[in-house]
């Protein structure tokens, strides 16, 4: 793990602060430096844990896949690949690996997740959660100071 | 100017590469176990969203009480709801406690008396009906929307309870994962009618 470079807009922010910041720029500074950060963690400890689950115990999950029958081996084999990648996502994410790039597929992975959960039970609170976390998602594929990466 | 990117170097693809080898062992483990949790029967083989299809409705399982209806519900833990096979007569035997069982604690008892809030919350996305016949009671499970099995009937004295492991599954009035789902039903001593 290494720490990552500062954010050149972050640098510039930093140069054109007076020098006597107040304690509410200083915490602007720190969640700007750690909050990117925090939230890729965050979302790659929420994959690892769906991704896990549906790995061990993919009965369980069965009945979300759309238009197939939840006790097809079919509808296994969808959770157990979207379990799968789940996993691969959320350690990339977690451990700062090509964080955009697994950034924008977990986005496109949550994006499909809303629009069968749509698709299968309209709109409820369990669909409007994943459109929060699927928001994060977006957030990391834009361009931020990133911290605890692995670059090696 | 040029986007900052986080490259991944060698170390980095062989974790990734390490993740992908665990998950297809994971995938393994959880194809052979597939069917774990879905005991013939029970709620979880009807196809879901609970609320958006149509069709035959499975036979509940049933299970009892070890005394009194359980209140609290621990989270995350859905691979414990595996309820024992369907009682489906007085006449049948007797099996275990269901206070024994590792459901226990996410059994809700729905009959007799007035089903509690965390029962009804469990009944999410399910139909279950218990009405006094003759000397018993019987009692109708399905999923809801579906065409309800059945009744099955028992002796005076039995309680039904709803089984449910995880409530995260359930919006609105639809489970959209009956796999942590059953019925239990149990004798006057809390012991699971087979």
């Amino acid at each position: 793990m290494s720490i990552g470079r500062k954010h050149p807009q972050a640098r510039r922010a930093a140069a054109a602060a007076p020098a006597a910041a107040t304690p509410a720029s200083r915490a602007g500074e720190l969640a700007a430096a750690w909050a990117p950060t925090a939230g890729r963690v965050l979302l790659g400890l929420v994959l690892a844990w769906f991704g896990y689950h549906e790995l061990v115990q993919p009965g369980l999950w069965t009945g979300y896949v759309p238009l197939v029958a939840s006790s097809s081996a079919l509808a296994a084999v969808a959770v157990l690949a979207h379990g799968w990648l789940l996993l691969v996502l959320a350690v990339a994410l977690i451990f700062g690996i090509a964080t955009r790039v697994a950034a924008a597929a977990a986005a496109v992975l949550l994006a499909e997740i809303v629009i069968s959960l749509i698709a299968v039970g309209g709109l409820s609170d369990l669909t409007m959660r994943d459109v929060g976390v699927f928001g994060l998602a977006v957030c990391l594929t834009g361009q931020h100071p990133q911290r605890l990466v692995l670059r090696r | 100017m040029r986007p900052s990117t986080t490259p991944a170097g060698p170390a980095g693809l062989t974790l990734l590469a390490a993740t992908a080898v665990a998950g297809i062992i994971l995938a393994v483990h959880g194809w052979s176990g597939r069917h774990s949790g879905l005991a013939p029967g029970a709620l979880g083989t009807t196809t879901s969203p609970a609320s958006a299809t149509a069709g035959p409705a499975s036979p509940a399982r049933t299970a009892a009480p070890p005394g009194s209806g359980r209140a609290s519900r621990r989270a995350g833990s859905r691979s414990a709801a595996s309820p024992a096979p369907a009682g489906s007569s007085p006449a049948a035997g007797h099996g275990p406690l269901l206070s024994a069982q590792p459901y226990a604690s996410y059994s809700f008892r729905v009959w007799p008396g007035t089903p509690s809030a965390a029962a009804r919350a469990a009944l999410t996305g399910l139909s279950v009906k218990v009405r006094r016949q003759g000397s018993g009671i019987a009692v109708t499970a399905s999923v809801a929307g579906q065409r309800a099995a059945a009744p099955r009937f028992y002796a005076h004295g039995a309680d039904v309870y709803i089984v449910e492991a995880s409530l995260g599954d359930d919006s609105g009035n639809s489970d959209y994962s009956l796999g942590d789902d059953g019925l239990v039903v149990t004798d006057a001593q809390g012991r699971i009618l087979r």
